[in-house]
This record gives structure tokens, sequence and C-alpha cells, in this order.
């Protein structure tokens, strides 16, 4: 069960190598194919959070990505150095998925993909980083 | 970073197939094309996903945008042809409430 470790700038062109990786830690941990695409999108979601907002006032703006692949669960932590963000203080409420077209608001989906896909996220702010931790379920194909 | 979108033209519609990923990393060369499109005036706009992998919400604002600047002018929009796991990101986003998905891409072109 091999597990997947990167460190990467915090830039946009970064999500596409990374789903690269993904792809091969979903074959290597036989994950199922709608799992795979779920971290992916999770991953998308939270580092383009990251990156838009703004929130790097360091000279070396970086992301880590740790996934890992134990029984039915997979755990996505990403670290970053950016200012302090948690992103699950943002309630459902903050998001706009009932209005008509005209006044559907554009923008603040990608946190609520990631929590409506995800079993559970937990933030904590630890020696100067963020870290968020995020649990998605799965059921094994070979069950 | 580019993407790449064929585009074909069918009984008055503006047929476009992005292929592969539409993630942050290309959704704003994604919403390029599309915007120049409905510059260009087409008013008819059909987006076949029958060769697309991934989206994100990145590219769903781009989708977005063009729902309401068609629906503002009088043009129409719809979708086909998406792999389940899109459609249900569509789905929990509350984006079929809004703009139509067909299962193919006869029944979008029928979308008035």
């Amino acid at each position: 069960m091999p597990d997947l470790h990167v460190s990467l700038p915090a830039k946009l062109t970064e999500v596409r190598n990374l789903s690269t990786a993904v792809e091969e830690f979903g074959d290597a941990n036989q994950l199922p194919l709608p799992t795979v695409f779920v971290i992916n999108l999770a991953l998308d979601e939270l580092i383009t959070n990251a990156v838009t907002h703004g929130r790097f006032e360091v000279p070396d703006p970086t992301i880590d990505i740790h996934l890992k692949a134990d029984r039915d669960i997979v755990t996505l932590t990403m670290e970053d150095n950016g200012s302090p963000f948690d992103p699950t203080q943002r309630s459902a409420a903050d998001v706009d998925t009932t209005s008509s077209l005209e006044d559907r608001a554009v923008g603040g989906l990608g946190l609520h993909l990631v929590r409506t896909f995800a079993h559970d996220m937990s933030y904590q702010f630890v020696d100067g980083r963020n870290r968020l931790t995020v649990h998605h379920h799965f059921k094994s194909e070979s069950a | 970073m580019n993407i790449e979108v064929a585009e074909e033209r069918e009984e008055g519609a503006l047929v476009l197939l992005p292929v592969g990923r539409l993630d942050s990393a290309n959704a704003r060369a994604f919403e390029s094309i599309v915007m120049d499109h409905i510059g260009n005036d087409e008013r008819k706009l059909i987006f076949d996903f029958g060769r697309l992998s991934f989206i994100s919400s990145s590219g769903m604002r781009v989708l977005l945008i063009a729902a309401k600047k068609l629906g503002a002018n009088e043009g129409t929009i719809a979708l086909c042809n998406m792999q389940d796991h899109i459609e249900e990101v569509f789905r929990v986003s509350g984006f079929d409430q809004i703009i139509p998905i067909r299962d193919s891409r006869q029944a979008a072109l029928e979308v008035s």
C-alpha cells in the first residue's frame, strides 16, 4: 500500500502533474475510479482555493500533499505555509446551489464539492502551517 | 495551459467537445474559447462531454457564465454525454436545475 507524498510550488498548473501521480496512487492501491476522481476533485479545489486567495506571503509558497490508503479509507492531508485559513469554518450556507440562473452566484462551489464527497474534514494550524485532513471512504473492488 | 476543444456544427447549433481534463489549470483557456464564440453571436451552444474525463468547479464556473450570457440574450445552452461521476458533480452543485443536461446529443439539440 504505497503512500503518495508530493511537495509542490503553490501554482495552479501543478494540479495537472499531481493528478497523474494520484492516478498512479489509485492504481497501486486498487482504488475504485470514482474514488480517484473525488480525490483529484478535492485536490483541484483545495489547491485552487489556497492559491487564488493570495494567502502566500512567503518567499517559497509550498503545498505538501500526502495520500494514504488504509483498508477502505483514503486519508488526504494537505499542508501549506500560507497564512492561516480554516476551510472547515465555511458552512454549507455559504454556497448557492438553489437560486435561478439569473441569480446564481459564480464561485464558492469548490469547498462545497470537497465537503459533499468527503466523509469528514478537519483542520489544524500546526508549527506555523495549515494542515487539512480529509477522509474518503470507499468500497474495495476486491471485496 | 491549453485545452483541446473539438468543434462541430449541427442543426444550427455549435457543438463543443472539450477533450480530457477541464480543471483549474486550463479553465481560463476554455473560458476564452467559449466567450469568443458567444461574442461572435453563437446563440445555441451544445457542450458534448463524451471526451471529458474530469471537471472541477473552475470549469463549471465557465459553463455557468456561458449559461447566464446566453440566457440573457435569448440563447440556448445544453450539456450532453456526461460520464456518471461528472453528472453527479453537476447534480450536487445544483447545476442540473439551471442548465439542461441530456443523455444524447440529439436530445441536447432538441432543447429550445
